[in-house]
């Protein structure tokens, strides 16, 4: 679809963006809204993890580079991990790497923290539709991509 | 071929005569602070930034070698996509004009030069490498003072060496401008495209004279020195490689591969394949025996994994194993490996030890 | 400096004499001026070689670890450590490198028991390629140290410069010059002096005060002439993992060429991999051949992890590295979902 010579002002272009759910809430909680008929745009590729505090920094990297236009990572709250304290390691990593992201000129738009527990079906949505909006006004991800050169 | 003569005005103007008909590269100042190979274009500024490299000793950062071995090398492509025309087919990637000269290196050394007589001997049946050395057409300078790290005489090298140069430019005493020496074949046929008779004149007795004298007295003072590639293949082997002092040598060592990617006759490399979505491409890129994985087998095994072994296995395949096979040490006498270590190891002093050995 | 060179040839001697330790890690002379060598003197005889001067740019404690494992006796993988006290290995620290061995301590790389820290008080060290910007490219032949200036000799010319001009970036906004754990302390001269020249994350505001596109275009100019011979990453004390991400082949984090955008992730994801742990020793920059500044990320990471989580690396034992703890009140207001459901719309 980006790919598309024609569609110079992106118009008939969607973002492609990579959720990293965790398993035990906010996985569940994409699940309730979806069984709940709450609606929301489909732009989300979900990847479950056992917990937030799984998501390092090179998973997120490596998503940039092969073309994801945003990310979005969400885990249970903190005080609620099933782990007991995965997330609240993962706050102090999220924290460092947005703030990084930003400096060497990443829009800090792309990068999304969220929590969503278990029973936040409708948040969920919400949340959803909050960052397809705010990346669909970035436009297509350029930055770190990695492509081919043509040969 | 008779040698020509240029005054040091003129240098910009061949410049920007070579550069409308081929993409020329010289040593240019970056806003690091180095010199390195940069492509003339509008921009550049012929100022005495500029020419200052061709009266001072600097070498360029990086030698010649990633025009003729770059990296990454795109050996071929695929495309996995069943639409496409060259669908699961792979395409190698050579020139289509393998035969024309497209790309010129003005300001080379003659030790980087030299490095390219040596890198033929390992990559002698390799295309991508040969059709670029029919490609690339080089114009060199020769040294005038030796910088502190130079020590080409010792591998067999000379400041006013021509092997592997196309034409080469000397410059005169009087800094007056410089004598133009045609080496090759094909720089007799371009001649009248790269040093048109407007900017040029024929070089005076005297001025070939001085350019004799500095060659004698070259050739001299590499007669006095001992032939290193000889006296290292009369070694025998296991005396050199269980010789004490590698510990002493490899103990600082901190495995970056600084040295061997600035290094001109360094040519490791590893091939992968990257794919991204449906199309692909398989490419050579330079590798470095520093490196712990250099040597790892799939089985988890690793003959090298001292750093010892490693140091010692780079030094003895430079100054042993490839005289042995080929004749000449693979080494130039750049001295870039000893300007650039973190860790200030230093290759004379290795080659001294070497020597030493009973 | 050639008097403290001999303090501490006279501190490495006694050490080995008495065999305190079995091998100290310091410099010895370089053979190119402005260099040093790390050395690691086993002998009493060997600590004649030792020098330490303005030039000692390498960080020791990035061979600490190899040299405890070096002196231990050869064992299989799966035979337990013997019984009885190890070979202990003596080692310079200056305020930065001391952190580092710190943060050794807390990752469990080292033993505190093992290692005796001759910890200097520095002053200190000089950007030899300051030096020669300073004397454009003219050869240089010899620099001599005298006081609080250098003097640099070359072919028909003698300049002299002063120390501050010329100091390292990272030591001129060095804020914890003294060493924070030695088991002997040493003063070199100059340190009492010792002041930070430029305010400690200026660089970092100058850069982060730019737009973001102008940021990214920054960023990639600094990145665009590293040849990835990870000479930064192999410098580095706390690069330490025995399969770095870079060799990772499933999944390939950074693909292998000087492609622009695999090498921009491999330095952003080393600068994040140094998060809470780096000391701004200043050994990647110094050991960069392509002389890439890489030490402008890891100062902004520094720079959140004190604004953030009040931690700086490696000040004291009990205070882990950033990452590797947290507390129940860390900041998480860029979390949007603190933004979008706060408990007022709730």
């Amino acid at each position: 679809m980006a790919s598309n010579k024609k569609d110079k002002n992106n118009v008939g272009w969607q973002p492609k963006i990579v959720a990293f759910l965790c398993n035990w809430c906010s996985y569940a909680g994409a699940d309730l809204a979806g069984i709940s008929r709450f609606q929301y745009p489909p732009n989300i590729r979900v990847v479950r993890v056992p917990c937030s505090g799984r998501v390092s920094a090179n998973l997120i990297l490596d998503a940039l580079k092969s073309g994801a236009d945003g990310v979005l990572v969400s885990g249970c709250h903190p005080g609620d991990c099933h782990y007991i304290s995965g997330n609240l390691y993962a706050r102090r990593r999220f924290a460092i790497l947005k703030s990084f992201l930003e400096f060497i000129g990443i829009e800090p738009d792309r990068i999304h923290f969220a929590w969503i527990s278990a029973s936040e079906g409708e948040q969920f949505a919400k949340l959803v539709t909050e960052v397809t909006k705010r990346v669909k006004a970035l436009g297509p991800a350029t930055k770190l991509v990695k492509r081919l050169p043509e040969v | 071929m008779e040698p020509l003569k240029i005054d040091k005005e003129n240098l910009k103007d061949i410049l920007q005569v070579i550069s409308k008909d081929y993409k020329t590269f010289c040593p240019q100042k970056t806003d690091k602070g180095f010199r390195d190979w940069r492509i003339i274009n509008r921009d550049t500024e012929f100022d005495s930034e500029f020419f200052s490299y061709f009266d001072e000793v600097t070498l360029p950062k990086s030698s010649i070698k990633p025009f003729f071995f770059p990296q990454p090398e795109t050996l071929l492509t695929f495309n996995y996509d069943p639409k496409a025309e060259d669908a699961f087919l792979p395409k190698q990637c050579l020139d289509k004009e393998p035969d024309k000269i497209d790309t010129v290196l003005f300001g080379v050394r003659p030790c980087d030069a030299r490095s390219l007589i040596l890198n033929d001997m390992p990559f002698k049946d390799d295309p991508y490498y040969n059709i670029r050395r029919k490609k690339i057409f080089l114009i060199g300078i020769s040294c005038t003072k030796q910088s502190s790290t130079c020590f080409c005489l010792w591998t067999g090298g000379s400041p006013l060496g021509t092997d592997g140069l196309d034409i080469i430019l000397h410059p005169l005493d009087d800094e007056t401008g410089y004598v133009i020496e045609f080496i090759s074949k094909r720089s007799e046929e371009l001649k009248d495209t790269i040093f048109p008779e407007k900017f040029c004149s024929k070089a005076s007795q005297s001025e070939l004279d001085e350019i004799a004298a500095r060659k004698e007295k070259s050739k001299s003072a590499l007669k006095s020195m001992p032939n290193l590639a000889e006296q290292l293949k009369q070694k025998e082997l296991m005396a050199v490689y269980n010789a004490p002092f590698w510990q002493d040598v490899a103990m600082s060592c901190i495995n970056c591969g600084a040295c061997t990617f600035l290094c001109p006759t360094c040519y490791c490399f590893d091939i992968q394949d990257e794919v991204v979505k449906k199309r692909g491409r398989r490419i050579r890129y330079w590798d470095s025996c520093m490196f712990p994985l250099f040597t790892q087998h799939a089985s988890g095994h690793n003959p090298r994994g001292d750093k010892v072994k490693r140091v010692r296995n780079r030094f003895l395949h430079k100054f042993k194993y490839f005289p042995d096979r080929f004749g000449p040490v693979s080494c130039v006498g750049c001295g870039r490996c000893i300007k650039e270590c973190p860790v200030n190891i230093d290759i004379r002093e290795v080659i001294r030890n070497l020597l030493a050995v009973k | 400096m050639k008097a403290f060179s001999e303090r501490i040839k006279e501190e490495a001697k006694r050490l080995l004499e008495q065999k305190e330790v079995e091998a100290f890690i310091g410099f010895s002379k370089g053979s190119l001026p402005m260099t040093t060598r790390p050395f690691v003197a086993r002998t009493p005889e060997d600590t004649e070689k030792l020098v330490f001067n303005s030039f000692c740019v390498m960080n020791l404690a990035r061979y600490l670890p190899e040299v405890l494992k070096s002196l231990e006796p050869q064992r299989k993988p799966q035979d337990p450590l013997p019984k009885g006290p190890l070979p202990k290995v003596g080692i310079l620290a200056t305020g930065c490198w001391s952190r580092n061995i710190v943060v050794q301590i807390q990752e469990n790389q080292i033993d505190r028991d093992r290692v005796v820290i001759v910890g200097i008080k520095g002053a200190g060290m000089i950007d030899k390629r300051k030096v020669f910007a300073h004397v454009g490219e003219k050869e240089i032949s010899a620099v001599e140290e005298k006081e609080d200036k250098i003097i640099v000799k070359g072919p028909e010319y003698e300049v002299k410069i002063a120390k501050e001009d010329v100091l390292r970036d990272n030591c001129q906004v060095c804020v914890h010059f003294d060493p924070v754990i030695y088991d002997i302390l040493l003063e070199a001269p100059g340190a009492h002096e010792r002041e930070p020249k430029i305010e400690r994350f200026k660089q970092i505001e100058e850069i982060e005060a730019l737009s973001i596109n102008e940021r990214w275009a920054w960023f990639t100019k600094e990145i665009e002439n590293c040849i990835r011979c990870y000479a930064c990453r192999n410098a580095c004390p706390l690069c330490y993992c025995p399969t770095c991400f870079v060799d990772d082949s499933r999944p390939q984090w950074v693909g292998k060429s000087i492609d622009p955008t695999d090498t921009q992730i491999f330095h952003i994801l080393r600068a994040f991999h140094m998060a809470g742990r780096c000391t701004d020793c200043g050994a990647c920059e110094s050991a960069c051949p392509m002389g890439i500044k890489m030490r402008l990320l890891t100062k902004k990471i520094e720079k959140d992890c004190l604004n953030f989580f009040d931690t700086e690396a490696g000040l004291s034992i009990d205070v882990m590295p950033a990452l590797s703890t947290y507390k129940p009140d860390d900041p998480q207001d860029f979390f949007i979902t603190e933004k979008l459901f706060s408990k007022d719309s709730k």
